[in-house]
């Protein structure tokens, strides 16, 4: 997927402006929280099987190599051929190699977040082959030649109206208002494209290493047709995605839906492992596996090695106030919201995304949600002070920040200023938000509206409040 | 030195000094089991996921899952060849119709009629109320799969409490696929609102015998 983090700025600038977009927004972000909490709420043990999965993960990034070696040999020995990609162009050429070594023209895809970081699609594309996105979400926007907003609603800035249209347009189908008959037309769709699609791609929750199994959870279904019905299967998943054992796989099960959805399951969760066996009537006949470091190894042997804990739920996208406002396709790639925003640096390089981490208020929402108990906001504000040592800040942002700490360091000095901007703030501004200030402190309001200050100086109420008078 | 090996060089030296691997799960995993009757969280949790379960006097089964698939327009009842219990259910449903019988490989193709797949279920879990189906002895998951309408057949002594035993027969040699399955296709994709029959089953549904 082509990238554009450092363009963050105007990137959420157009989303605020965006009306259906922020509908959308408003629509699904707090029923995905709503039902998140939930959820939670209804797991007297959510705490401990929180901390449990943390610490199989830890675990595992500390012996990445034995346990993916693990999985590899379990993998092999039920008939999974296994590849290797170090980047992504590596992965690009696997995945055209396999589909023309098996005579593949049409591939059916369920979602994959690690295939859009290497432009999968594309590259298959490129070897003749016709790729199907059987993700509800993911086939609308492939219609609309548009990139996933959301990990797990990727079409959630779409209207029905616009999605009919979609229908009517690529599918030939009767325009209609009515949701389920959406549903029924991709159904009827894609139905035909799994029964003769010659390669079902998939992406991978979980790998199981004791037993070489990939592990995929879906709603839809469509992750099970294509794991069934075609010929041949490949999965596409991250080194990291490795679990030690398959007695491991619940506590993650018991996370990940609720954590994502609010549900206690998902509909579905597949554990395929290995070729269709002598006897069986269905089931591929080929399975391939492409594992993708893309720099996942890098990030493993640094400080922010915790953040290849990440089970892709999207839990902090939903409780983030900046993914709220400005979704998905703001951030400029793959992943979004806080994972998008420490994950996206760590993979594509810093100064290719030093916007991202200052994509955050800071207020710590994400690492209260996060089911592997990543130190999100403690990781974002790594990465800012990692933007300014390399000189990644603009020399106005840095004297902004000096001068912001040097005023609240001096008490004195900062009551002074709070007088006379509260004086000021309340003629100039009429308790509305100030857009522009003078450089230096243009660096904080070239991005964001520094709030009225208010009549009374915080201090001042807070001294009132107790009692204390002077 | 190929690219595996280069990976594994990559991750030993990024991996650092360490101490052991744990070579055991660790302690703690499963919630307590649930107390009482597994049977009826399961008829709670089963619904929950948006699914149907019929129990009780198998005459009054029969005759309200008849009821059942006539409403969902269902014309073909879809069995495996070699599943018993899924044959005894379709065959007793015959006068409840008018339905059509069939094992073939029509509903494979992609049949028009509107159609019902029957399968002996393996095992279900209380915590999540789902089935359990897999291709385990060469069974077919296309009942489950492909039809309009998904009746499995559930043993009452085979539900489990938590997702812990209901995988412990697998942990050492897995069939091809394990599926669990909880309640009927579902998708939000379009704003938010819960559909159901994206790919598989519009309808879910549990008889439960024994």
């Amino acid at each position: 997927m082509e990238l554009n983090a450092n363009a963050f700025g105007r990137n959420a600038r157009k989303a605020l402006l965006d009306k259906t977009l922020q509908e959308a927004l408003g629509r699904t972000t707090g029923r995905f929280q709503a039902h998140r909490d939930a959820a939670v709420a209804a797991l007297p043990e959510f705490e401990a099987t929180r901390e449990r999965a943390s610490r199989i993960k830890g675990d595992v990034l500390d012996h990445l190599d034995t346990y993916l070696a693990r999985f590899i040999e379990e993998a092999e020995k039920r008939g999974t051929i296994v590849h290797v990609a170090r980047d992504a162009a590596q992965a690009r050429e696997i995945a055209a190699r396999i589909a023309w070594e098996e005579g593949i023209t049409l591939a059916v895809k369920s979602k994959s977040m690690a295939s859009e970081e290497v432009s999968f699609n594309e590259a298959l594309q490129g070897a003749g082959v016709t790729v199907v996105e059987s993700d509800l979400g993911e086939f609308i926007i492939q219609l609309a030649g548009e990139a996933p907003s959301h990990i797990i609603a990727p079409a959630v800035h779409k209207t029905r109206e616009e999605i009919s249209l979609l229908f009517e347009r690529h599918l030939g189908e009767p325009r209609t208002d009515s949701i389920p008959e959406l549903v029924g037309m991709a159904r009827k769709h894609l139905r035909a494209k799994f029964l003769s699609a010659g390669m079902g791609v998939s992406g991978g929750n979980f790998l199981v290493a004791d037993t070489g199994s990939v592990v995929l959870v879906t709603n839809e279904g469509n992750g099970r047709m294509g794991t069934v019905l075609p010929r041949v299967h490949l999965a596409v998943v991250g080194i990291e995605k490795v679990i030690p054992r398959m007695a491991d796989l619940p506590t993650f099960l018991r996370l990940l839906p609720r954590s994502a959805s609010g549900q206690v399951i998902s509909s579905y969760v597949s554990i395929v492992t290995g070729t269709r066996r002598a006897g069986d009537p269905e089931g591929p006949e080929r399975m391939h596996l492409l594992l993708l470091d893309c720099g996942r190894s890098a990030i493993l042997e640094g400080k922010y090695r915790e953040i290849l804990k990440c089970i892709r739920c999207a839990a902090c996208l939903n409780s983030c106030p900046v993914y709220q406002s400005v979704g998905g396709h703001a951030y400029g790639w793959v992943y979004s919201g806080p994972i998008g925003a420490v994950l996206t640096p760590l993979l594509v390089g810093l100064p290719e995304a030093a916007a991202l981490p200052d994509a955050s208020t800071l207020c710590g929402a994400c690492a209260d949600v996060c089911p592997v108990k990543i130190p999100l906001p403690d990781f974002l504000l790594e990465l800012r002070s990692d933007a300014r040592e390399q000189g990644l800040k603009t020399p106005g942002e840095i004297a902004a920040m000096k001068g912001y700490a040097g005023v609240m360091k001096r008490a004195g000095l900062l009551e002074a200023i709070e007088r006379i901007a509260g004086v000021l703030g309340q003629f100039f501004t009429k308790g509305k938000g100030i857009s522009g200030l003078p450089y230096p402190f243009s660096g904080w309001t070239e991005r964001r509206d520094f709030p009225a200050p208010a009549a009374e100086p915080f201090r001042k109420q807070w001294k009132i409040k107790r009692g204390v008078t002077r | 030195m190929n690219e595996r090996e280069s990976l594994f060089r990559r991750l030993s030296a990024a991996c650092g000094e360490r101490g052991a691997a744990v070579e055991e799960p660790l302690p703690g995993g499963a919630p307590t089991a649930p107390e009482g009757d597994r049977v009826a969280l399961f008829a709670k949790t089963f619904t929950a996921a948006g699914g149907v379960l019929l129990r009780g006097p198998v005459e009054k089964a029969l005759s309200d899952l008849g009821e059942m698939l006539r409403s969902e327009g269902v014309t073909a009842l879809f069995f495996p060849e070699d599943d018993a219990a899924a044959r005894e259910i379709a065959e007793a449903l015959v006068p409840f119709g008018p339905f059509n019988l069939t094992t073939g490989a029509e509903v494979r193709g992609g049949s028009a009629a509107v159609t019902a797949g029957f399968r002996a279920a393996e095992a279900a879990i209380a915590e999540t109320g789902t089935i359990v189906e897999t291709s385990a002895g060469g069974k077919t998951l296309l009942p489950g799969l492909i039809a309009d309408v998904h009746v499995s057949i559930v043993p009452a002594a085979s539900v489990v409490a938590r997702m812990e035993e209901a995988l412990a027969a697998f942990t050492e040699d897995p069939p091809r696929n394990i599926s669990f399955l909880s309640g009927p296709s579902k998708t939000a994709d379009i704003e938010q609102t819960l559909t159901v029959g994206a790919h598989g089953p519009k309808k879910a549904i549990a008889l439960m015998v024994g």
